[in-house]
């Protein structure tokens, strides 16, 4: 009986939430199928279309490009979200299982990196690419991302990593393994939730990155979705519709990713295996 | 000799990047906001004239003032809403996945995207929030959520919110496949209930979650810019801007960017004063471990 | 032996037959304005094939933050950028980040091309830096059906106007429309009233920084715009709209009257576009002759380009009258071009009352310090929300002038 309750209020309870939430994503849903002289005539922005019009759908696409810009931002993002999770799990391992006298510092520097408002930085990076030529280069921006999301995930790797008991860290030592094999055969694997979620969260990031391709990016031929998508912004005429339907057409693949990274939340890999 | 080099040999990489693209630009920012500059000539050095500025600039004390005020909801609404929503839908009965990703939904859009929905949502004739809230007999409550200088800030918060929420659940819930089972089972044995449980196990056990949520709130809302910029850019007349916002209409549109920089120091300098006593805090408690 | 051969005569041939490129930094990122621009790129390279055109497109905000960091690059990545005369082009020439572009018109006189009026506003320092490609004008829009129902005829004078507005009230509907939340509409206003009321030297000196805004000629500017404010002529809440969710209640007949460009019309449903017409706004003081705005858009040089002769010769094509009607036509905008006639009745109409004027303006913040324009688009937004505090906003203004033009 009370499992039954219980399950109930789970249902009911998550439904309403859900329902609430999904109220702004509905409005997108629909202006993405409207005519723009529909949304015009009838000023309200949450009726379902009159005529349901894929044609949207087909601009959206051309005119923003996608398919050319869908591959690009697919590589700077699968790549930059490879490199800085890389990357930051070693700086992340270093600084939580080793005592040195520089740790605190290190770890305020990639902490308070995260701090600044990036705007600040978009001259100053914006000169250093021209200089060295990964102007207009994919390249370019893909360095940028692995260094600038490098603080986050440092301090957020290092915080789970700090969790994890040291008589593993100290028995793999007195079997012999080196730093490297502990690194990657025993932390590793345990920090595997914290990756998958971190791997969500950047990969969303890196994706919907608008400022950065847009500094660093000059050709048509290279940008990112999300600059093909304000290009649909008109100077002086913004189309809902079409604009809704690409942001719905982009907003797909980190979805995507969404789903099958949450397979890592459901495992049950979790520390307390270990710790018994 | 080993032991000692091998941190350093694991961090030189990840810092050798980190110092080019992002501390040597801050670096760059700090001394410009000691000059005058419009990005194209020659900069003109000022000494303190750019800060001594900001202190009696009244836009920019009315965005750090709403600056607070994002801090202030992302702090009071985005985690403990997260950690619900997180608590609520692990638990395994079939469809929690579909809820979960429902959820997550508003993370996948973009910032410019979300502004330029909730503007519909909030739209004081046509949008969804008016017209309900007049269905149901409600009309005084039917505000002009963004134009009236009073509450825009409010309501920005709120829309931001939508994105903050599922972020601040994705967190806990990784944070959440870290707490033992068993341990949770251990209290349940002793007798604890559901209220006991969650506060002196789950919680605890929620640690590196907490703090992560908790830093990124902070930041994020002394940080906050794009939901602002694309929703009213700081209007009506600087009622809802913020700090970032402030900031990039001084060094982009006005082509001051020693003003700008100045502006960035400022906000750099907050956010690291809140979140270096919090992080140390964490540190401390940690090192008693 | 042979192979070297075939690859040194394959070498020579890409660099015998390698294109020259030319690349465009464009903010038309409308989709009629980039098909036309892509149009005519196409044309230009079946007429030069030595030429190889690379057109990159951003929006139109981005666009400008953008330039400065074009400008301004040790490096430089663009031979033709898109830009605006006025002021706004004036300030790069002044620092020499734009070359000017007299030998597009080598062998002919700018006034073969274009209209000596728009002159002075696309040179610096007697020299022409810049080419114009399309303008257009502002005007009070408005719907012929409307007007028909209650009787209304076009009003010439201010206190006709005022009439307009209390016929439209009465009859519920709104008198005037605007979209305030990013304030350049209301610069608009601001533009034409002062045009009006105090005429285009005054306008022009105003916007160079020369006119302190506590000045009592300015004061009559605001006293005007707050009868229509006062009263309650205006849309309720315009500052939660944009220019174009404000110009929907025009278009569904909620609203009469639209002071605004006449890019209206792009983006007006297409039952309501023939029903749309607008009117000279009304003269206040019949001794100040008429002017008005007519924003020009068009292209200029980097200093920085790397490609600086074929810039040259493809703004030699944008001038010609071939491009500009091609162009014109495509869109329904009046070309800068002499020799090409408006391309329908409506922007005949346009084009007259523009001639029938007695000077124009490029539009407040197209004409003044950017950082100007930024505070006086906000002064007045504060000024239409909180008419009364108007001495106090304009005194703000003043200091804020002072600091900036160091004046």
């Amino acid at each position: 009986m009370r499992k039954t309750l219980k399950a109930t209020l789970f249902y009911v309870l998550c439904t309403l939430i859900v329902v609430l939430w999904m109220v702004p994503f509905v409005v997108a849903f629909f202006t993405a199928f409207k005519t723009m002289d529909e949304i015009f005539m009838l000023r309200n922005f949450w009726s379902p279309p009159k005529t349901w019009t894929f044609e949207n759908f087909k601009v959206a696409w051309i005119e923003g490009r996608m398919g050319r810009y869908f591959i690009n931002t697919t590589i700077v993002t699968a790549v930059s979200v490879a490199g800085t999770l890389f990357l930051s799990s070693l700086s992340a391992y270093a600084l939580a299982w080793y005592e040195f006298k520089l740790r605190t510092v290190i770890l305020m520097i990639f902490v308070s990196g995260m701090l600044i408002p990036f705007q600040m930085l978009l001259i100053p990076v914006y000169r250093f690419s021209v200089v060295t030529g990964l102007y207009d280069t994919l390249i370019g921006v893909i360095l940028f991302h692995i260094a600038f999301q490098l603080g986050f995930c440092t301090f957020f790797l290092r915080n789970f990593m700090a969790t994890i008991p040291s008589s593993l860290f100290d028995a793999a030592r007195i079997d012999g393994a080196g730093a490297f094999k502990i690194y990657s055969k025993i932390i590793m694997p345990l920090v595997k939730p914290a990756v998958a979620a971190l791997s969500i969260l950047e990969f969303t990031w890196i994706w919907n990155d608008y400022l950065w391709s847009l500094i660093l990016l000059q050709s048509d031929a290279k940008k990112t979705v999300t600059i093909g998508l304000t290009t649909l912004q008109g100077q002086w005429i913004s189309s809902w519709n079409i604009i809704a339907a690409g942001a719905l057409l982009a907003a797909t693949v980190p979805v995507i990713v969404f789903l099958v990274f949450q397979r890592y939340f459901i495992q049950g890999l979790t520390l307390g295996s270990i710790k018994g | 000799m080993k032991k000692k080099l091998t941190p350093y040999l694991f961090l030189a990489g990840p810092l050798a990047l980190y110092f080019i693209w992002v501390i040597y630009p801050i670096f760059r920012t700090f001394i410009v906001s000691f000059t005058r500059w419009d990005g194209m000539t020659k900069p003109r050095f000022v000494g303190w004239e750019n800060f001594v500025r900001l202190f009696n600039d009244r836009y920019f004390i009315l965005s750090l003032l709403n600056n607070f005020k994002w801090m202030i909801g992302f702090v009071i609404l985005s985690i403990p809403l997260g950690l619900l929503f997180a608590m609520l839908m692990d638990q395994k009965y079939p469809g929690h996945r579909v809820y979960k990703s429902l959820v997550y939904l508003p993370m996948a859009l973009s910032f410019v995207v979300i502004g330029q929905i909730w503007s519909w949502v909030l739209e004081p004739s046509g949008g969804i929030v008016n017209t309900f809230l007049r269905w149901i007999g409600l009309e005084n409550l039917a505000k002009p959520w963004l134009s009236d200088p009073r509450i825009v800030t409010y309501s920005l918060i709120w829309a931001a919110l939508w994105r903050q929420v599922p972020y601040a659940m994705v967190l806990f819930l990784a944070g959440l496949q870290s707490v033992d089972r068993e341990h949770v089972e251990a209290a349940i044995v002793d007798g604890a209930n559901a209220f006991q449980r969650f506060w002196y196990v789950i919680l605890p056990e929620l640690r590196p979650a907490m703090v992560i949520t908790i830093t990124v709130n902070i930041i994020d809302s002394l940080r906050a810019f794009d939901i602002v910029f694309v929703m009213t850019r700081g209007g009506p007349y600087y009622s809802s801007s913020v700090m970032a916002n402030y900031m990039y209409i001084q060094a982009f549109h006005n082509y001051r960017m020693g003003y700008g920089a100045a502006i960035a120091v400022i906000q750099f300098l907050i956010t690291l004063g809140f979140i270096l006593v919090y992080v140390l805090n964490v540190l401390k408690r940690e090192e008693r471990l | 032996m042979k192979r070297l051969l075939v690859l040194v005569l394959a070498t020579i041939m890409v660099f015998v037959f390698a294109k020259e490129r030319i690349v465009i930094n464009s903010y038309m990122s409308d989709p009629a304005p980039r098909k036309a621009l892509a149009e005519l790129v196409q044309i230009f390279q079946q007429k030069y094939p030595e030429y190889e055109v690379v057109v990159n497109t951003f929006a139109h905000e981005d666009f400008k933050v953008l330039l400065r960091t074009w400008l301004a690059s040790p490096k430089g990545t663009a031979d033709v950028v898109t830009w605006f005369a006025g002021e706004r082009m004036r300030y790069f020439a002044e620092m020499g980040l734009i070359v000017p572009v007299e030998e597009v018109f080598a062998g002919a006189k700018w006034e073969d091309y274009f209209p000596e009026a728009f002159r002075s506003t696309c040179s610096y320092k007697d020299k022409i830096y810049f080419i114009p490609q399309s303008w257009y004008w502002w005007g009070v829009y408005y719907r012929k059906s409307v007007f028909e129902k209650f009787g209304i005829k076009e009003p010439k004078t201010w206190d006709e106007f005022l009439q307009v507005c209390e016929t439209l009230k009465k009859n519920g509907i709104v008198p005037i429309t605007i979209g305030t939340k990013f304030p350049w509409t209301a610069a608009g206003w601001f533009d034409i009233l002062n045009l009006r009321i105090n005429g285009l030297d005054y306008h022009i000196a105003l916007t160079a920084g020369e006119v302190p805004y506590t000045d009592a000629k300015l004061l009559k500017v605001f006293e005007y715009w707050r009868q229509i404010i006062d009263k309650g002529y205006l849309l309720p809440n315009h500052t939660a709209y944009e220019w174009q969710e404000a110009a929907t209640f025009l278009f569904r007949g909620q609203a009469g009257m639209y002071y605004m460009g006449q890019f209206i019309k792009d983006v007006a449903p297409a039952e309501v576009k023939d029903d749309l017409d607008f009117f000279r706004f009304p003269i206040i003081d019949p001794a100040v002759a008429p002017y008005e705005e007519t924003p020009i858009d068009g292209f200029m040089v980097p200093a920085n380009a790397p490609n600086k002769k074929g810039a040259i010769v493809f703004l030699r094509f944008i001038a010609s009258k071939e491009a500009q009607e091609k162009f014109a036509k495509d869109l329904g905008r009046l070309a800068a071009n002499v020799a090409v006639a408006p391309p329908d009745a409506h922007a005949k109409k346009g084009l007259d009352m523009i001639l029938a004027s007695a000077g124009v303006a490029q539009f407040y913040d197209r004409d003044t310090n950017p950082e100007m324009a930024e505070v006086g688009m906000n002064a007045f937004i504060e000024f239409m929300q909180n008419p009364g505090k108007i001495t106090d906003i304009l005194k703000r203004l003043e200091a804020e002038r002072k600091r900036i033009y160091g004046k």
